[in-house]
Formats: C-alpha cells, structure tokens, sequence
C-alpha cells in the first residue's frame, strides 16, 4: 500500500474510533438501542478494516516495501485505534442488556468535559436547509454534530455536504460552554451562529 | 537515574478513600479522553515528555478502576443494587481498556525507525493537533481559556498546556502567560483561528 492508503486507512480507523465512542456514550444517556446497535456494526468494520490492514503491511514487507519494524508499529497503530474500538462496544454493551441503568451513568457522562447534546431542527430554525460545510457548527459553537436521524431513521455518515431539514433529530458532541449556545440555535430561539 | 513518575506510582498500595462512584466515572471517562489525545499528539510531536505523562495518566486509570470496585461492592445492598452497579463497572471497565489503548499508542514512541513514519502517518485528520504559542502580543494573556471561550468560538478543545518544562494538564485552571505553549485539538480552521489569536494577530477571538 502507498503511504497515502496507508494514511486514510489509518485516519478512517482512528476517526471511527473516536465516533464509536461517542455514539456509545449517547446511546447511554438517552437510553437509545439504536445507537448502541450501530456501535456493535461499526465494531465488526474496523475489525475487518484492520485485518486488511494488517495483511497489506505483511505484504508490503514481502515485496519489500517496509522494513519489518516499520510494519509493526504501523499494524500496532491500527491496533490501538480497534482496541478504543472495543472500548466503545463495552460501553454500548451496558446499554443492550435488560438491566436498568444507575442514574449515576447518565449523570456522570453529562457531568464531564465533552458533553452530548440531542435537539430537533425547528422549521423557524437558522440551521434549516443548511449544510454542515456553509454552517462552521464546529468553529463557531464548538459542538459537532455526529448523527442524525430523518424520517425514523438514523444517519450516521454525516460530512459537510449533509444538509440539516426542518424536524431532523441531530446528536451533537462537544464542550459544555457550546451546548446553550447550540440548543438555542436547533430551536429557532438564537438566530445568529 | 531518577525514576519516572509512572514507575514510581505504578505499584502503589491501594487503600480505601470515601469518593463518590459518580465522581470516580467522571474522572475516569475525562480522563481516558485525554490520553487518546495526548497519545496521538506524543506520535505526531515525537514527543518523550508527553509519552511519560500518558503512562503516569494509565497507572492512575488503574487506580480509579480498583476504588471503583471498591465502592461499588460497598455500595451493593441487594441483588438489584448490585444488577446496577455492575452496569457502572462496565462502563470504568471500558474507559480504563481505552486508556490502555493510549498507553500502547505511546510505546510506539520507542521504536526507533530510519524515517519519522508515523507522525507523517498521523498527520491527516479531520481533527487535527496543532501546538500554539502565546506571544506577548496576544490578547490571550492574562485570561483563564474557559474566560476567552476558545471551545465554544473555534471549536478547539485545548488538552495540556506547556510553561518553562512543564506541561500542565488540566490548562482550563491557569492564566495564560507569555512564551505558554498550547496542546489543540480540533477543526483546521478553528485552530488557525486560535493559532493567529494566540500569536497576536487576531485581536478578538469570534
């Protein structure tokens, strides 16, 4: 593999990663099957994005391509990135058993650094019609939004091309001091971004 | 040779302390967060000091995981005290395996190769790390990060902060300084933002 695949493979792994967490911590806080349901599916597509990964790097040292020490550390990256991976799925896992949650869970989740948020697009809201590029969400509010759901259904690949339509649940993550500016604007209650 | 600071408190004896399990897992999940990012930012950064800091944050995790299950065997009254509690060390169990995650990542810092593969490996995201310095210039100084509201305009989450030789990871509690450098993470063009703020450049921070 170039080391550009080697890169984007890397990138998608860790990112995921980093979304599988997230989406995990929110299927806990509000008590959403659906969520902690895709965290088990992306699970087994990294594990099957790392085995390619893996076999791509022992390849390469076949042919030559990368000294052996090189392609370890690279497949020990990789690796780190499924373990978060698997670190998600535990935590999914609480959310899939019939057992009733302490509320300490939610509290706890709610009361740390990165904080989620879940809104509805309101029809008189700024950020209806629009996509997540032209909105800058992240740059200006500090909160990104990570899924979405429209017509009953969850979105999980959003990127700047993904326009918000009025009624659209969003499931944002990020800092606490972003959340009341971010709630306002979903609500048609702050208009400017 | 003095003993790194991981090392020291690696082994050290677990008593019982009064803490509440609801501030262990908010501890334990601010914490394993930190390390992830820290951990790709030692990578990136090739940096020693940073890798140390991530393994003295893993000897802790483990910490915060023993007194978790002590206070939640404390904590069980009946069977469904304990059907509940048992869904909280889940959730200690999960963020102490993504710490360790980190800690793998930071041994990676170790392994001596001819050519700097995994920085350059790391070094596209959608997420990117930057390391900002405050000039004397900025209207930073003189401000706490949560007072110029750095998460909330640019989208930055501002994960250690370096005075003299020193990093400092909780940098939400100090004022900023002159010559302070800064650990970011977040969107490209937040931190380009924050980056000009920093240096001088950008009066105000919107």
């Amino acid at each position: 593999m170039s080391e550009r695949e080697a890169q984007e493979m890397l990138r998608d792994m860790k990112e995921r990663a980093a979304f599988m967490v997230d989406l995990a911590y929110s299927s806990v806080i509000y008590d959403n099957r659906d969520l902690a349901e895709e965290v088990y599916e992306l699970e087994e597509f990294i594990d099957d994005l790392n085995d390619d990964f893996q076999r791509l790097a022992i390849r390469d040292v076949k042919t030559d391509e990368l000294e052996v020490n090189e392609a370890l550390a690279m497949i020990q990256l990789a690796l780190a990135a499924e373990m978060i991976a698997d670190g998600a799925r535990e935590i999914a896992d609480v959310q899939l058993r019939d057992v009733e949650l302490h509320p300490i869970v939610r509290e706890s989740i709610m009361e740390s650094n990165e904080v989620f948020v879940r809104a509805s697009i309101d029809p008189s809201s700024v950020l209806a019609g629009r996509s997540l590029g032209d909105l800058e969400l992240a740059s200006e509010t500090g909160m990104w939004i990570i899924a979405l759901k429209r017509d009953g259904r969850w979105t999980y690949d959003v990127d700047k091309h993904t326009a918000l339509q009025p009624d659209d649940v969003v499931l944002a993550r990020g800092a606490r001091e972003g959340m009341d500016h971010f709630k306002a604007l979903t609500v048609g209650k702050d208009r400017k971004i | 040779m003095k003993r790194s600071r991981w090392k020291e408190a690696e082994f050290e004896e677990i008593e019982y302390e009064p803490t509440s399990i609801k501030e262990l897992l908010v501890e334990m999940k601010n914490i394993s967060e930190l390390m992830i990012d820290l951990a790709y930012s030692a990578i990136l950064f090739n940096s020693e000091e940073i890798a140390e800091e991530v393994k003295y944050l893993e000897v802790q995790m483990d910490k915060l995981n023993y007194h978790m299950r002590i206070m939640a065997m404390l904590a069980a009254r009946d069977k469904e005290d304990a059907e509940q509690l048992a869904g909280i060390l889940q959730m200690s169990e999960a963020a102490t395996s993504i710490s360790d995650a980190a800690g793998d990542i930071v041994k990676l810092l170790s392994v001596k190769l001819q050519s700097p593969l995994l920085p350059r490996l790391l070094s596209e995201s959608a997420e990117m790390i930057k390391k900002m310095t405050i000039t004397a210039e900025s209207a930073a100084v003189g401000h706490r990060i949560p007072d110029l509201h750095v998460a909330s305009e640019t989208g930055v989450r501002i994960v250690a902060l370096r005075r003299g030789k020193r990093w400092l990871y909780t940098p939400e509690t100090v004022t900023l300084q002159p010559g302070d450098m800064v650990i970011g993470v977040g969107p490209e063009e937040g931190l380009e933002q924050l980056d000009g703020f920093f240096r001088g450049e950008e009066e105000v921070l919107e």
